[in-house]
């Protein structure tokens, strides 16, 4: 006994370290179950104090742009109008059908702190689950889909950006509609890889790649990027180079997009599991 | 010794604020991501024990760990250069050691000597952040990439430090 405690005075300094670093590991790969930690919360709130100061010192700069953005956006919101519009008229003697509810609804969120240049990304929005956000709610931009909410606080949450090795989604050829996975392959923060579209699928360079809406993340149709380049890898299946739509390093206003029949959805597709 | 205290609280959250507010916000080609945070190990006294060089490095890495969303990756690099200081010290101590009232940097010691010894703390703890994130060995030389370009950045930011600080 005596000589076991000598031995782990000794090598006290050798074993601190192995605990220390053990810890750090742990936490690296079961790090995602800590950001819903309370305790992870309440540092999010801290440092997300931080990044609101930040933010509104930086986004003086991009006032220009953003003002372009918008009007961009709100012309293309016009012409969408309209097309509704004319489409009423046309047809006056259309029943009113009270099953097309709305399917999404959407609220509009700050980009405070932001990062392009690690495996790992992650955007803080200054909305959180006081405004309604939720985990597993998508997040989109007029120029495309930019993430998904991973953890909030009350005033703040972290999403989980399409540049991070973690994010996929299911994604489609707007053409023809045949989708595969996109995933980020951590290299440059400008280039999506989509996998698993069959060979025999004709498409070119510069089609428009549209997310599926297959999880009820992301409505249907929401623009990510366009076809770079492709070539086949083994197998049957092309990867395609993605040229992402959405300039990641000037993100500044989002949408979060609320499924509102995510729980209706998800139980009746946990029944068929179960069975 | 109270000052010292004082003297390293405040430039333990100079360095933090400096990373987290500063530095993580250049984003330049994504291979270039200077950590200067960890001068605060590379600038503690030389009769720091051990244990609490170890217990600093993990508090230092952890905190940065919460503002970059990045649970235990810093933690695990700035632990494992706080484990090999006290051998790379040792390694390029000069011949009669280390005089009792010095402290590592510029003010008592050479750039060759302050070069050798930041240059071998950034390239280990860069080496090991940078691989942890990837966590593959598929995207090795892209990582490599990132550990060497990196690297020069934090290294010249050291040195412009170090020229802040020198006494003339």
């Amino acid at each position: 006994m005596r000589n076991l405690l000598k031995l782990l005075y000794t090598y006290n300094y050798l074993i601190l370290f192995l605990v220390l670093e053990g810890f750090s590991l742990f936490l690296v790969i079961e790090g995602s179950e800590f950001h819903h930690a309370r305790f992870v919360n309440s540092t999010r709130s801290f440092s997300g104090a931080f990044f609101v100061k930040m933010n509104e010192f930086n986004s003086y700069f991009g006032l220009k742009e953003q003002n372009a953005v918008l009007a961009h956006e709100n012309v293309q919101l016009k012409n969408l109008l309209e097309q509704y519009r004319k489409r009423e008229i046309t047809r006056p003697d259309t029943i009113k059908d009270t099953l097309r509810q709305p399917k999404y609804s959407y609220f509009e969120a700050k980009v405070i702190n932001n990062s392009v240049n690690k495996q790992y990304n992650y955007i803080t929005l200054d909305k959180g689950s006081d405004d309604g956000v939720r985990p597993e709610m998508g997040v989109i931009s007029a120029q495309g889909i930019v993430g998904v909410v991973q953890g909030v606080s009350k005033h703040f949450a972290t999403v989980i950006s399409v540049l991070n090795l973690d994010f996929k989604v299911s994604a489609k050829i707007k053409k023809n509609d045949f989708f595969g996975q996109l995933h980020w392959d951590g290299i440059s923060d400008s280039y999506c890889t989509l996998t698993d579209i069959p060979q025999h699928v004709k498409f070119g360079k510069g089609d428009t790649i549209v997310t599926t809406g297959f999880s009820s993340i992301f409505p249907n149709d929401i623009t990510i990027g366009t076809v770079e380049s492709f070539d086949i890898k083994g197998g049957n299946f092309f990867t395609i180079k993605v040229k992402l739509l959405n300039e990641f390093r000037k993100l500044n206003y989002v949408t979060v997009v609320d499924d509102i029949f995510r729980e209706e959805r998800k139980s009746i597709e946990n029944t068929k599991k179960n069975d | 010794m109270i000052k010292e205290f004082y003297k390293n609280i405040g430039s333990f959250v100079f360095l933090v604020l400096l990373q987290v507010l500063v530095l993580n916000n250049i984003q330049f080609s994504g291979f270039v991501n200077p950590y200067l945070y960890i001068l605060f190990i590379i600038l503690l006294p030389f009769e720091t024990p051990k244990w609490i060089l170890l217990l600093i490095s993990f508090a230092l890495g952890f905190t940065i760990d919460l503002f970059t969303n990045t649970l235990g990756m810093h933690a695990f690099a700035t632990v494992a250069i706080g484990f090999a200081r006290p051998y790379i010290l040792r390694g390029i101590a000069p011949r009669d050691g280390y005089e009792t009232g010095t402290k590592p940097g510029i003010n008592f010691f050479g750039w060759d000597w302050v070069l050798k010894y930041s240059l071998a703390m950034v390239l280990i703890h860069h080496f090991v952040l940078f691989n942890i994130e990837t966590f593959k060995f598929q995207m090795f030389f892209s990582t490599l990439l990132r550990i060497i370009f990196s690297t020069i950045f934090t290294m010249l930011l050291i040195v412009l430090s170090q020229l802040i600080t020198q006494k003339r």
